[in-house]
């Protein structure tokens, strides 16, 4: 299996771990990632409140770097990401006028966005293409024992018009993975909330105590960890942590792990392999705990 | 298929909450609304919840089922348990409002939240009540989605920012009205309807995607804030979080191809505030290594034609 590869801003720097989970992965899994060379930032859901236009132009020529690759599928890990470059490919798909626009822009890069490529997601690539069948058989340690709250983000369900991979009210996608790696799904109010990441700089206030608020629900439902398939949830819920216990009178302690690195322990990496050294809460204690890892 | 459908309602009679229990034999094609009103008539007349044209144009009969807000009327019993997969339904009123009773919510504050955007026309200088205001087919369709709304308070039940905030912050049904006005070709001063917007918080919407998610009409309420948002800038409201941190996204695609994440906070607030406010988080990134403060994004390949692209995007938009 082949994909182009869109890593995202956040696996550059803060996020390296889920860039070294990721590689670690697909090369256990034998599927192939060759990222785009000389790809952009994909806006991060802010660039189209200055110029929506540009939001478009700048993900239409991500896009046509993957066509240029001639591959079927462009592959992100970031919810995000993928919601950026899909609504990217929305419009352009849909609005013949639009499409010739910003196919004159790029003209001037010498690129012609043509629509040949689709944009999907790690967590759906391997259900839709890989095959959770497939996937229980690379499975080395099942994570048996493990509780774990998925948090799926806002951006890979909606709006449904452009992600609509599953319904976005009652999403299993995450659950579906969790099993076949033998983790038990803990079910918790805030599972489908926001993590308030695009805000977090002027709803500050808010967003730690959403932060809060999504860490303590899974706790008090009594799960291990959180997994997310979004490094920015991933980032709102860990590095800001600390900042959001100032706002609870309990603890609200939750360590958070990246899907890659949920698959990469059942494929039997160790948690340093996978880089969750990295995260600001401390998730190798409780992993080893509960996995019975020496 | 289910024989037969459990519903949990959520009471409040002014006091006292609960959440009472209710049963009905399935009925195949039903609407939710159906579901209330066979339990108000058969069940329980002390049911109390508002509906009317059964038509989804009166916008009354908006409630959550299962953490989710529907127009109930226009809403499919078989579609909801579908996506639920169950036969076992929770009823609360809408989120964000203040409730009277049972499922039924007051719209008074939210009416009186919704002046500051002085949702009229404030009628431009070359029209006249003598000679019209004539609207091309162009132009009224720049208004024609906007006016879909029924004000039904789905989007506002479902709005992440407006669960955590204080109150400031304007509904999305407020935030469409604004635009509504603002873009209609009759109106003469758009800036009377964006200043209030900008000024009540505009920039903490979360870009979590339910209002546009939920809307019972499809309006495209997330499109119409990043206008919002885009007016504000060109009114000159560059000074505040929310913009600075769009153009710091905006201007490190266009300089290196990519985000400087180094440089994000102290763009967004400047170099004082990060120090102060940000340090903590600084110093924690940077020992686990997650933030290198010596790194700097090198220029991508290609970045040559991004700027382009920026360059063309520049034209565009003049």
């Amino acid at each position: 299996m082949r994909y182009a590869f869109f890593p995202g801003c956040t696996l550059e720097s803060a996020a390296e771990e889920l860039m070294i989970s990721t590689k670690k992965v697909a090369a256990a899994l034998g599927i192939e990632l060759i990222e785009l060379n000389g790809w952009t930032c994909c806006g991060a859901s802010h660039i189209q409140d200055v110029d929506d236009f540009l939001a478009t132009s700048i993900n239409a020529r991500n896009i046509t770097l993957a066509e240029e690759l001639k591959v079927d599928k462009l592959l992100t890990v970031c919810n995000t990401c993928t919601l950026m470059l899909r609504t990217a490919k929305l419009k352009m798909d849909k609005n013949e006028k639009l499409r010739t626009r910003v196919n004159e822009g790029l003209g001037r890069a010498g690129m012609e966005y043509k629509g040949t490529v689709e944009v999907t997601h790690l967590l759906w690539a391997l259900i839709q293409d890989y095959g959770l069948e497939n996937l229980k058989k690379k499975v080395k340690r099942p994570l048996t024992g493990l509780k774990v709250a998925n948090f799926y983000g806002c951006h890979i369900l909606m709006p449904p018009n452009v992600m609509g991979f599953e319904n976005h009210m009652n999403p299993i996608s995450m659950e579906m993975v969790a099993d076949i790696l033998g983790a038990e799904s803990v079910d918790f109010d805030q599972r489908l909330a926001c993590c308030g990441f695009h805000a977090v700089f002027p709803a500050e206030r808010e967003v730690l105590d959403l932060t809060g608020k999504n860490c303590l629900s899974p706790k008090t439902a009594g799960a291990d960890c959180i997994v997310t398939p979004c490094p920015l949830c991933q980032m709102q819920l860990d590095a800001y942590q600390p900042d959001a216990q100032k706002g609870f009178g309990e603890d609200i302690t939750m360590p958070i792990l990246h899907l890659p690195q949920l698959i990469g322990l059942a494929l039997g990496f160790s948690p340093e392999e996978l880089a969750i050294q990295r995260h600001v809460v401390e998730a190798i204690p409780v992993l080893k705990e509960s996995l019975a890892l020496f | 298929m289910f024989t037969t459908l459990y519903f949990k309602i959520k009471r409040f009679d002014g006091e006292n909450e609960w959440y009472q229990d209710y049963e009905l034999p399935y009925e195949k094609g039903k609407t939710i609304l159906w579901v209330l009103t066979t339990i108000r008539e058969t069940l329980d007349p002390t049911l109390v919840f508002t509906s009317a044209c059964r038509h989804a144009i009166c916008g009354s009969c908006a409630v959550r089922i299962n953490d989710n807000a529907f127009l109930v009327c226009k809403t499919s019993l078989d579609e909801v348990l579908e996506t639920f997969k169950t036969n076992r339904l929770t009823f609360e009123p809408l989120n964000n409002f203040e409730v009277i009773k049972d499922l039924a919510v007051a719209w008074e504050p939210k009416m009186e939240k919704m002046e500051q955007v002085k949702p009229w026309i404030i009628p431009a200088e070359d029209g006249s009540k003598e000679a019209g205001f004539i609207q091309s087919e162009e132009d009224y369709h720049q208004i024609a989605a906007t006016t879909d709304c029924i004000l039904c308070g789905v989007c506002a039940s479902e709005c992440n920012q407006l669960a955590v905030n204080d109150g400031t912050y304007l509904d999305p049904f407020i935030l469409n009205r604004a635009y509504r006005f603002a873009v209609d070709s009759r109106d003469g001063s758009p800036e009377e309807h964006i200043r209030p917007v900008y000024e009540n918080e505009l920039w903490k919407c979360l870009h979590c995607m339910q209002c546009v998610t939920k809307c019972p009409k499809g309006i495209p309420l997330t499109d119409q804030i990043a206008f919002l948002r885009q007016e504000s800038i060109k009114m000159g409201e560059v000074r505040n979080q929310g913009a600075k941190h769009a153009f710091a996204f905006h201007d490190d695609v266009k300089n290196k191809g990519r985000l400087n994440e180094v440089m994000l906070p102290i763009k967004t607030d400047g170099l004082i505030n990060t120090a102060i406010r940000k340090t903590p988080f600084a110093l924690r990134m940077i020992k686990k290594g997650k933030i290198n403060p010596f790194h700097l994004p090198k220029e991508i390949e290609g970045i040559k034609g991004v700027r382009e692209i920026y360059k063309f995007a520049q034209e565009v938009g003049k």
